[in-house]
């Protein structure tokens, strides 16, 4: 059933060098505030200070962070309820993402979405009905071709337990038909909530055989990888922009939460999730920088701390804001 | 000012025309729109006027085109999303549901979904039980659209107009049995303002209350009532959500009876809705109880007799208003 696919060529020391030192700490940066704001949201949300529902992206930090410093902002971002690294990653602040998580006024989205419905300039959401968000990214691609736009394109995240979806397989017909310049990163965290993904998906590799089947090129890529993502992006932004034409990326990753904070995963193993985590995207990040000499102990622990540091005021921050006042409550249902 | 007639199908198209003249991020796409002229005439010639950038063939797939332009609208074009029949915008429901009519509110404002989802609603002639559904009341129950329901020709292009320019998402229901219904409309440009019903014809005893293809029925018993001296006062909704209440609860309270009139199901449908804010609003005015007359609750047969007989016709509507004359 499953068929071995490399991931694509990528040299971690040219790379490094050719990105250096600054560039590289503040993708490390960023990726410790995903972890370290998500970390302190997951305590906030046992303390009783957020409720719904609240998908964490703690192990799969390196993707979007790799993707928004290859492809740049100036891009159409779409991405699913997973939403906060992408909504961090793409301007909004730790404060309004906080605030909104806590369903306060100075919230992201006025405290009307919560943790899944997050947005930017750039950002169309936070979707939440699974592989809906496909066909709303396609169409953001279609604007940049319609408008003659050819220096930015639509990515589009969904994860593996997306693609059984009808919306998806619509979608990329559509785009590969009338040559769309989207790429559609499928994010193979292994697991549809707790169904694993070869429980749920026909056909493996998922991003090749897809590929395949709508005439659209492919890569795979290692999720836990900063240096593999971001030379898999930066080759498919170049490809997408050249061609206006879509392209597939899967990239193989594992969340080490469950699918949702309420998830206590009982159908993965200790030892399995133990393993995965040996490949924590972060240390990963850390030890190649460490190769590089590019980072130490020290200031490892200092970013950690500020990223701890500014996860916490932002808890601070949303905890002293006032709630959304309720004459509000029937604003912006239309425009 | 001069005048010309023109049937709903080309009073449809010069609006959809001279939106795409005035604007260029407005499009149309659906099934069978550009090639094949549409697949009720609507957008005829269309594909040779503007090309295929804005004229778009689509494949048979509206959960993907629906959604897509409900993207295309989020970034900045006004897309028109034709629907070959309303029904067929069920494939495309969570697109509508999820994401159209949510995104504004969702967003904190941030992002609009400028775009029209028209086609054909309803009954036709005989196409039985999947062709056949009133979609209004579905979507009338999801706050952020609007819906609008012409019954003639100058409605039709004033409405549509006023649907292409405004920000939201605007669900415009047209019958495929009155694409060629004409009347005169005025050459020059107009634009209507959604949200306004209109007083077809003033009466003194009932007001009857409908929209869209059923306006005929009604018209039809206007005239048999006020032969038996009975003066119906007759109001066409034009839009559906927001409701022009207003003007039914002005015409209620003079004639102090009311029926409504809706080509869809009986539950939960418009003209419940109407019939009880008549009856938060109007209550002491009322001499009489509101009665609905709405399609019966069966999925729509085939068989052109029992078509006719589950849809309401003027002689349940007859009946109705004599139950409370």
């Amino acid at each position: 059933m499953t068929k071995k696919q490399e991931f694509i060529h990528s040299d971690t020391a040219k790379l490094r060098d050719s990105l250096g030192k600054e560039k590289l700490f503040d993708a490390l940066r960023r990726m410790l505030l995903i972890r370290n704001f998500e970390v302190r949201a997951e305590s906030a949300y046992q303390q009783g200070k957020i409720g719904g529902f609240f998908h964490a992206y703690i192990g799969q930090e390196a993707i979007q962070t790799a993707a928004v410093d290859a492809i740049g902002q100036d891009n159409w971002f779409i991405t699913t309820y997973r939403c906060h690294a992408l909504a961090l990653l793409t301007g909004a602040t730790p404060k309004e993402i906080m605030a909104e998580l806590y369903g306060k006024a100075a919230g992201n989205a006025k405290g009307r979405g919560g943790s899944m419905h997050l947005y930017t300039d750039r950002l169309l959401g936070g979707f939440g009905i699974v592989g809906g968000h496909l066909p709303v990214a396609t169409g953001a691609a279609f604007s940049l071709k319609y408008q003659g736009n050819k220096d930015s394109i639509a990515i589009c995240f969904l994860g593996d337990g997306a693609v059984p979806q009808g919306a998806v397989h619509e979608s990329l017909n559509l785009a590969s038909l009338w040559d769309l310049p989207c790429i559609y990163v499928i994010e193979n965290n292994q697991w549809g909530m707790g169904t694993a993904s070869t429980r749920a998906v026909a056909a493996h590799p998922i991003g090749e055989s897809l590929s395949k089947a709508y005439g659209i090129d492919n890569m795979l890529l290692d999720g836990m990888d900063y240096f593999n993502c971001y030379a898999g992006f930066l080759a498919a932004f170049k490809q997408v922009k050249e061609t206006s034409r879509p392209m597939i990326i899967e990239a193989v990753t594992e969340r080490f939460r469950g699918h949702s904070i309420s998830d206590p995963g009982l159908y993965r193993t200790k030892e399995a999730l133990q393993a995965a985590m040996t490949r924590d995207p972060i240390k990963h990040l850390v030890s190649d920088l460490e190769a590089g000499k590019m980072i130490d102990d020290s200031e490892y622990e200092a970013l950690n701390k500020a990223q701890q540091d500014i996860a916490k005021a932002s808890m601070k921050y949303a905890d002293e804001s006032p709630y959304p006042d309720l004459t509000v409550l029937e604003e912006d249902v239309m425009a | 000012m001069g005048k010309k007639t023109i049937d709903i199908r080309n009073a449809l198209r010069e609006a959809i025309d001279e939106e795409m003249t005035r604007d260029d991020t407005v499009f149309i796409l659906g099934e069978e729109v550009a090639e094949y002229n549409g697949a009720y005439k609507v957008t005829k010639g269309m594909l040779d006027k503007w090309g295929d950038k804005r004229v778009i063939d689509t494949p048979i797939s509206e959960n993907g085109f629906a959604g897509l332009a409900i993207g295309a609208a989020m970034t900045g074009l006004r897309p028109i999303v034709e629907f070959m029949s309303f029904n067929f915008s069920f494939v495309a429901f969570d697109q509508l549901v999820s994401n159209a009519c949510k995104t504004h509110y969702m967003s904190g404002g941030r992002f609009k979904v400028p775009i029209v989802f028209r086609g054909p609603n309803g009954a036709a002639a005989q196409v039985s039980c999947q062709h056949s559904h009133c979609v209004e009341a579905l979507y009338g129950n999801l706050p952020g659209f609007i819906i609008i329901a012409p019954s003639n020709a100058y409605d039709a292009k004033g409405l549509l107009k006023a649907a292409i320019r405004n920000d939201n998402p605007v669900i415009f229901l047209e019958n495929e049995l009155d694409y060629g219904k004409s009347m005169e409309i005025p050459d020059s440009e107009y634009v209507l303002e959604i949200g306004q019903g209109r007083v077809v014809k003033e009466g003194t005893d009932l007001t009857l209350i409908s929209y869209s293809r059923m306006m005929q029925h009604c018209e039809e018993v206007v005239k048999h009532m006020a032969s038996k001296g009975v003066s119906v006062e007759l109001i066409d909704l034009r839009t559906v959500k927001p409701l022009d209440i207003p003007l039914i609860l002005h015409s209620v309270k003079k004639t102090g009876r009311a029926v409504v009139v809706e080509e869809g199901h009986l539950f939960a449908g418009v003209a419940s809705e109407v019939g009880f804010q008549i009856a938060e609003h109007a209550f002491d005015y009322l001499d009489a109880p509101v009665k609905r007359v709405c399609q019966m609750e069966t999925p729509l047969p085939y068989s052109s007799v029992l078509e006719a007989e589950t849809i309401p016709n003027p002689k349940r509507i007859i009946r109705a208003i004599e139950e409370i004359i």
